[in-house]
């Protein structure tokens, strides 16, 4: 009795509005509880470095980098190290922190060297990073 | 004739719930914006555990489906349709912080699901909030006695609990997830924490008892000041402090801290919850 009157007088709005709602709150929930159940986010972040591209930037070089978490944690104030070496001598080396890198996320920034980075082996690797 | 009647019939609460999703959305975005743009709760919505977070979205339901018995962006009688506001304010809420963190950047195409849906989720609690609350802000003063409604419905000391709840709910969760909740904490000493303590009971009882602001409450009849001010003042700043403590761990502020200070980051954030406890009445 209750359930038809209330049907009777609820304009057809809002039941639309309401089950947007719902299915809204459903995702939210649903993808979060996955989460929650894998349990990857307590997992230690690992993150690969790479270049992506290398620039001359004023009287130096820029080389565009991206970090890639491979694993479910987030990680914080990542510092990223980038080393120009000739065989066994380091030439230069520049560094850079990064403030998140998400689970499975992709973060990017880039290095400035006064050498040409072309002509040296690049080494990136993350050195570090904070758990939020 | 009789079809026109019929159709117009039809449109005119539809009309009337349009402009009510209007005004929710307007409340979303102004309740929303000091939290869409604050730095923390983007990263919030990454580093929170997902357990807690799905708890406080629970919660925040819980929340909302209160608020629309007592303010809602329509007129409501039955739980039935507390719920359908409730999960319509929620809609609002999640489509608005998802339009404005888009618009700001904050939400990029390469980004996983996890981290939008999880940067949402956090917004969606004061969007969802100010969605429901709208109705009190934004309306036009439609008169038909509405305020004697609401204050019949509000009656009692569930009620009003549940307003200071929800009031130091909203506060609270406006400043906890900034680094500086856990920094005061740091600068006070405990005889700092001890004062803060004292000032937000005073603050909680003179704004709901003393100062005369709109929605001011009269001690109920034949209750002195100790009893009024255990039942109402006490009890509030005891919910102001629960729900700081909550939120707290909801955001993981409290993990690895030891118990003083804990404690003391409580009493730093159950001070605006107090407020936001002793103003409930105004806002919702």
């Amino acid at each position: 009795m209750a359930k038809s009157t209330m049907a009777a007088r609820t304009p057809l709005l809002e039941w639309i509005a309401s089950g947007l709602g719902l299915v809204l709150l459903l995702v939210l929930i649903g993808v979060i509880g996955r989460e929650a159940l894998t349990g990857e986010t307590d997992a230690l972040p690992a993150i690969e470095i790479r270049a992506t591209s290398v620039a001359k930037a004023g009287s130096g070089y820029v080389v565009g980098i991206e970090a890639v978490n491979l694993s479910g944690g987030t990680a914080a104030s990542v510092e990223v190290e980038g080393v120009l070496s000739d065989g066994a001598a380091a030439v230069e080396t520049s560094s850079v922190t990064l403030d998140y890198v998400p689970g499975h996320s992709t973060r990017s920034g880039g290095l400035f060297f006064r050498e040409d980075p072309r002509r040296h082996t690049l080494q990136l690797r993350a050195l570090g990073f904070q758990t939020p | 004739m009789a079809i026109e009647t019929a159709s117009r019939g039809r449109s005119g609460p539809n009309q009337l719930y349009a402009r009510g999703l209007a005004r929710a959305f307007g409340g979303a975005i102004i309740f929303g914006i000091p939290l869409l743009m604050t730095m923390e709760m983007w990263s919030l919505g990454v580093s929170t555990q997902p357990a807690r977070l799905l708890l406080f979205i629970a919660f925040n339901f819980v929340v909302l489906v209160g608020l629309s018995r007592f303010g809602g962006f329509e007129r409501t009688d039955t739980l039935g349709e507390d719920i359908l506001d409730a999960l319509a304010g929620y809609g609002v809420g999640i489509i608005a912080a998802a339009a404005i963190l888009a618009l700001f950047g904050v939400l990029m195409m390469d980004m996983p699901l996890d981290e939008w849906v999880g940067k949402i989720a956090v917004q969606s609690v004061p969007c969802s909030f100010g969605a429901l609350i709208a109705r009190k802000q934004l309306a036009d003063a439609d008169g038909n006695g509405e305020e004697e409604e609401r204050e019949r419905r509000v009656s009692g000391h569930g009620g009003e609990l549940f307003l200071m709840l929800a009031g130091a709910l909203f506060l609270a969760f406006n400043v906890a997830p900034t680094e500086e909740m856990v920094l005061i904490g740091y600068m006070m000493s405990p005889w700092h924490a001890l004062a803060l303590v004292a000032v937000s009971l005073l603050l909680l009882h003179v704004l709901v008892y003393a100062i005369g602001l709109a929605g001011q409450e009269q001690r109920a009849e034949g209750w002195g000041r100790i009893r009024t001010f255990v039942s109402y003042t006490v009890a509030g700043y005891a919910i102001a402090l629960v729900v700081s403590l909550y939120v707290l761990w909801t955001f993981g502020r409290t993990d690895g801290l030891a118990l003083e200070q804990i404690a003391i980051t409580a009493t730093v954030l159950a001070f605006p919850a107090a407020v936001g406890a002793a103003i409930a009445r105004l806002v919702v």
